[in-house]
């Protein structure tokens, strides 16, 4: 371990102007980032009354609590959003994560003799798709989907762009030479897959495992479209229907006559950001578990050793 | 390493195995739902598709409303409840893969009724009517059926409520009396100018005009089809397609506009803006235009909590989308069309079904003080269901505080009506889809600029009149004016 | 007979590996080869059927390339094409630029803790959607309330009506893109600089080479592999645009669609009122046919000069 430090201190001889040239690019940058995200806490800290009188400030005149407290009365709506959405996204990375390393190592492998189909057959997908009502059709109909938690899952499952970056992962960073000394150990295909190949790819694997888990936390229209027991709805999709049903209404007020009757059951401006910050907070702390294994950097000397 | 590895295939294994599963529960519910079919006396479940927010409490409701309907009807009910902003979506993709429901709303303003009739997404009821619609024949206002017709055929049950639309000028009742201001006297757009201007140099920090950009002016035309300009006259005897823009009225209109912006009576950002709440929120406006019913004051003051007061903007004409407002339709391929006709026969006459599909369980969402007279109680919260959506409003219970002779006045508002000309005309739009879709975009480019008054219309309206021209409005026109003279000899208008 | 022989020899050799790809095969047929047989609906005027969807297809009426027209019946059709490809051409080489040297600097910062609280920072606009970056560019454009033109007060400069002025929104769109994408995109070669064997740099040091010689001779030739791929996939979305980006940030106002208007606002905007689905499947195919026509291009270019890298 203090070996390690060591090396990676030599290989960091940044001169001093460097560094903080460098920090301070990716400094400012963050900040430019973050602040966006901070006024949205802000607002959803911001007194009700006090928004409508003075719009969005940067320090409100009045701080209030009132859009989490009108949030949290929605108590176990809340609560099961949160936990399909958890469910959903911890199972969904798994199944993904599997489901697309074991393809895109055999395509990455030279010794399979029908990658380019593979690769093809998934890149093709990228590019051609069947449209909404098809694909509508076979989840519900042919695999009888509907309105249950798997709804939400496959459909995110298998993604032909990251096949193709964890690809490409595969190909650079797992070096055949030591794909073909597990062979002469005499491990088989699928043995040297398990044993070996994670630990050289895991940069790899951290990328698309963060893709996918971002993907499913983040979806909203599987369920929109699949799911009607408001019982499986996850909290995206909670936040999506909030927002998209508030600015058809406000489109069609004036036509229907009917807005005031359908606008009572829109909440508030700072409600809405209230759970814009509750279903981004908890995605934003598991982030740095990913970010173990691109920023350690895992090389793969320490893997040869 | 072994035992990690049969950790690892069980547990692909299980996932396979619950994959399995929960795709094969799928498929037996469907196959249950076709079983039932076949016998007669076994009670007949019903889907039920309509829009807003999905309710705690549906399936509790539902429950004691399956048990009245059996008994009534020999039939149950599942309601599904799709959100305001999902429903045209959703319900186009299940209506186009052919997804087993059998009743569903519709309206002129979410999952477009004219356009799904003509496609084939409900269906035909002329006979239904007859034989198991009788009650919904008597107790609508005729007009709701007649207008709410395609190409000469029923395909959905209209709500009972306000038929007409009528346009007022609202203002804040406390900077009205403040300064002393006459609103009797208002009544076109010029009219206003000595108010606003009143309120603009009077009150700097309030909005004279709280105006959105969704703003049309009030000009004399029925439109084929609304916010475009093909039109007609409204007071027309020739029924000759025209487009609006082109007219003296629109031109005049759009200046009168353009000249309040000017003046700073309507935010600078009007051509973006798509909600005023916040002005209502906090009272910092004077007067907009809105559409009216009776005691529609009573509900604004109630909702913004100070006085709101209003005076007619226009008449009441009776147009196509405001009798199409709220519809009721059963699905072309629902597999019990005559049960679902009973239904909705059922619950647009029969005030207990409708009260508890609208309030939920008495004693328990809401209590009777009255005949008819009822008030919410807490658990209301779980179950608060837009009253429009679901059927006859004149046979709802009236609120605690709500005038007596509620549904009197709107029986009279809807007497009041004046029929628009092209009352039960609906444009067939799949001969100019072409040309209708790049209308559409040039539309959007100027419409609010325009109607707003955020660009000066001397110099945009010749822009916007050629770029219309360009996109083949021309021959939209011709074609509305075409089935228009079928439409006018088929039926002697 | 000898060649069906042959054939089940080669599979029986790569079992394993097509035991590998039986997952993600069976899912691609499944959930984007089946569906695909949808696309005919592009050339239908699609009515329901009573008996579902495949009945409706066949019943509905051919109508050729009819619902392909209003893509490129008017004026709009060349400003449409022009926006879509020049912002995404922008933003996949803007894009490649700065995730590539946000990666090597986030990579070269001596304080790993920095470098990480950094990272998590510029992830954060990916969580926003459109709409609320909506709400945020306005906070700062509004003419009356925002932030910018609060500043040009101050300055004596007079305030700008954002929203309607069109010749600012190229460069008002490529930033909030930028902003929005760049945290994002880093992670990917953030991921790859990593892969790369430390001994590389440490051989590099011994002969005596400056940082930038070590990124510009080490990092950014292995670099090359998943700059390649990147590139090449988002050139197969060059006729995608970004809907909300298009449509939610600058407001949908009309003074600006001359510079905002993109394929996919276009249709959106086109197919309101009609809701043809046939149109729409139409779009799409259009979109994919030039996206795919591309990529091939680019792939075959790619695959002349450096086989490894192609896609396939």
């Amino acid at each position: 371990m203090s070996q390690r430090k060591k090396k990676e201190r030599d290989f960091h001889n940044l001169s001093t102007p460097m560094n903080i040239t460098f920090n301070l690019i990716a400094g400012i940058f963050a900040i430019l980032c973050v602040f966006p995200f901070l006024f949205v806490v802000i607002i959803s800290l911001t007194d009700e009354g006090t928004l409508a009188k003075n719009g969005y400030r940067l320090i409100p005149e009045q701080w209030s609590l009132g859009a989490y407290r009108y949030v949290f009365e929605m108590g176990d709506t809340l609560l099961r959003s949160y936990g399909v959405t958890i469910f959903v996204t911890v199972v969904g990375t798994i199944i993904s994560l599997l489901f697309m390393s074991f393809y895109a190592y055999a395509i990455s492998r030279k010794s399979f003799r029908y990658r380019n189909f593979f690769s093809f057959f998934a890149f093709f997908t990228m590019l051609f798709n069947g449209g909404l009502v098809p694909t509508y059709i076979i989840v519900t109909q042919f695999m009888g989907l509907k309105d249950t938690i798997w709804a939400l899952i496959l459909p995110l499952a298998v993604n032909a762009f990251y096949i193709m970056i964890l690809r490409t992962f595969y190909a650079t960073s797992v070096p055949e030479a030591i794909i073909e000394s597990g062979k002469i150990d005499g491990a088989g295909e699928f043995r040297i897959f398990i044993k070996l190949v994670p630990p050289l790819s895991l940069p790899g694997l951290a990328t698309i495992g963060l893709f996918s888990t971002l993907g499913y936390w983040n979806d909203w229209f599987n369920a929109l479209l699949y799911i009607d027991n408001p019982n499986l709805v996850p909290l995206q999709s909670m936040l999506m229907r909030i927002e998209t049903s508030l600015q058809f209404i406000l489109q069609n007020a004036q036509n229907s006559s009917l807005g005031l009757e359908a606008m009572r059951s829109i909440p508030q401006d700072t409600s809405r950001m209230a759970m814009v910050v509750l279903a981004t907070l908890p995605i934003i702390f598991a982030y740095p578990f990913f970010q173990r294994y691109f920023i350690q950097g895992l090389t793969i000397g320490a893997v040869k050793e | 390493m072994s035992s990690k590895r049969k950790k690892f295939s069980l547990l692909l294994a299980s996932l396979m195995a619950l994959t399995l599963l929960v795709s094969a529960c799928g498929g037996k519910n469907a196959s249950n739902n076709a079983a039932g079919d076949g016998k007669g006396e076994k009670p007949v479940e019903l889907i039920w598709y309509t829009i807003g927010t999905p309710q705690k409490d549906t399936d509790k409701v539902m429950e004691e409303v399956n048990k009245y309907t059996k008994e009534k009807i020999n039939a149950t009910v599942k309601m599904k409840q799709i959100d305001f902003g999902d429903y045209n979506q959703k319900m186009q993709v299940m209506a186009a893969s052919g997804e087993p429901m059998d009743i569903l709303f519709t309206s002129s303003w979410a999952f477009d009724y004219v356009q799904n009739a003509r496609k084939g997404a409900f269906m035909e009821l002329d006979d239904l009517l007859k034989t198991h619609g009788q009650g919904i024949v008597e107790a609508l206002d005729p007009a709701f059926l007649e207008g709410s017709k395609v190409d000469g055929h029923n395909y959905a049950i209209p709500a009972n409520k306000e038929l007409p639309a009528q346009e007022v000028w609202r203002f804040n009742k406390e900077l009205a009396d403040k300064y002393n201001l006459d609103i009797s006297s208002v009544r076109s757009m010029e009219s206003l100018e000595p108010l606003l201007k009143t309120i603009k140099e009077n009150e700097p920090g309030i909005t004279p005009y709280a105006m959105v950009k969704d703003f049309v002016p009030l000009m004399p035309f029925d439109y084929i089809i609304e916010k475009l300009p093909m039109a007609v006259r409204i007071d027309t005897t020739d029924y000759k397609v025209i487009n609006m823009l082109e007219t003296q009225e629109a031109k005049d209109a759009l200046k009168t506009v353009h000249e309040y912006y000017k003046a700073g009576y309507i935010s600078p950002e009007v051509a973006t803006t798509s909600s005023v709440d916040d002005l209502y929120k906090s009272g910092k406006w004077f007067m907009d235009r809105a559409s009216t019913q009776p005691f529609a004051e009573n509900l604004w003051s109630a909702s913004y909590g100070y006085p709101v007061v209003s005076t007619p903007a226009g008449d009441p004409y009776i147009y196509n989308w405001s009798v199409m407002g709220s519809m009721q339709a059963i699905s072309a391929n629902s597999k019990y069309p005559e049960k679902a006709m009973e239904f909705l026969n059922l619950l647009n006459t029969d005030p207990v079904l409708r009260n508890m599909i609208d309030s939920g369980i008495e004693g328990v969402h809401y209590e009777k003080v009255g005949d008819n007279v009822m008030k919410n109680l807490d658990e209301s919260k779980n179950y608060d269901m837009p009253t429009f959506s679901l059927g006859n409003l004149m046979i709802t219970y009236l609120n605690e505080g709500d005038p007596e002779n509620k549904w009197d006045e709107f029986k009279k508002f809807n007497e009041s009506g004046i029929n628009a000309p092209l009352l039960g005309f609906n444009f067939d739009s799949s001969k100019v889809t072409t040309e209708l879709a790049a209308v559409q975009n040039v539309k959007e480019e100027y419409w609010s600029a325009l109607m707003t008054g955020t660009v000066n219309p001397d110099e945009y309206l010749p822009k916007a009149i050629e770029k219309f021209k360009a996109a083949g409005i021309d021959k939209i026109i011709e074609e509305a004016q075409k089935q228009i003279d079928e439409w006018r000899a088929s039926t002697g208008k | 007979m000898k060649m069906v022989g042959e054939f089940f020899r080669n599979i029986f050799k790569n079992r394993m590996m097509l035991l590998m790809v039986l997952p993600g095969a069976l899912w691609f047929l499944f959930f984007s080869y089946l569906p695909m047989l949808g696309t005919v609906i592009a050339f239908k005027e699609y009515r329901f059927d009573r008996d579902g969807f495949w009945a409706s297809i066949v019943n509905s009426k051919w109508v050729g390339w009819q619902n392909f027209k209003f893509l490129f019946s008017t004026n709009d059709a060349f400003i449409i094409t022009r926006n879509t490809l020049l912002y995404n051409i922008v933003f996949i080489f803007l894009g490649l630029v700065f995730s590539v040297l946000l990666a090597v600097i986030l990579s070269e910062i001596t304080n790993k803790r920095l470098s990480k609280i950094y990272q998590t920072g510029m992830f954060l606009p990916y969580f926003l959607s459109w709409v609320i970056v909506g709400y945020f560019t306005f906070s700062f454009l509004s003419s009356d309330r925002g932030l910018l033109n609060g500043l040009f007060n101050s300055l004596g400069i007079p305030p700008v009506q954002w929203y309607s002025e069109s010749k600012y929104w190229p460069l008002i769109l490529v930033l909030v893109y930028l902003w929005k994408a760049v945290g994002y995109n880093s992670v990917v070669y953030l991921a790859s600089i990593m892969g790369i064997d430390r001994s590389l740099y440490e051989a590099a040091m011994i002969d005596g080479a400056s940082k930038i010689q070590q990124i510009r001779a080490i990092t950014l030739p292995l670099l090359k592999p998943i700059i390649t791929i990147m590139t090449l996939l988002a050139i197969g979305k060059i006729f995608y645009a970004d809907f909300g980006l298009f449509y939610q940030v600058p407001r949908n106002s009309g003074t600006l669609y001359g510079v905002t208007n993109v394929i996919d606002t276009y249709v959106y905007r086109g197919l309101k009122t009609t809701g043809e689905i046939g149109m729409s499947a139409a779009a799409g195919l259009y979109q994919s046919v030039v996206g795919f026509t591309l990529v091939m291009a680019s792939n075959y270019i790619v695959r002349k000069y450096d086989k490894d890298n192609a896609l396939f």
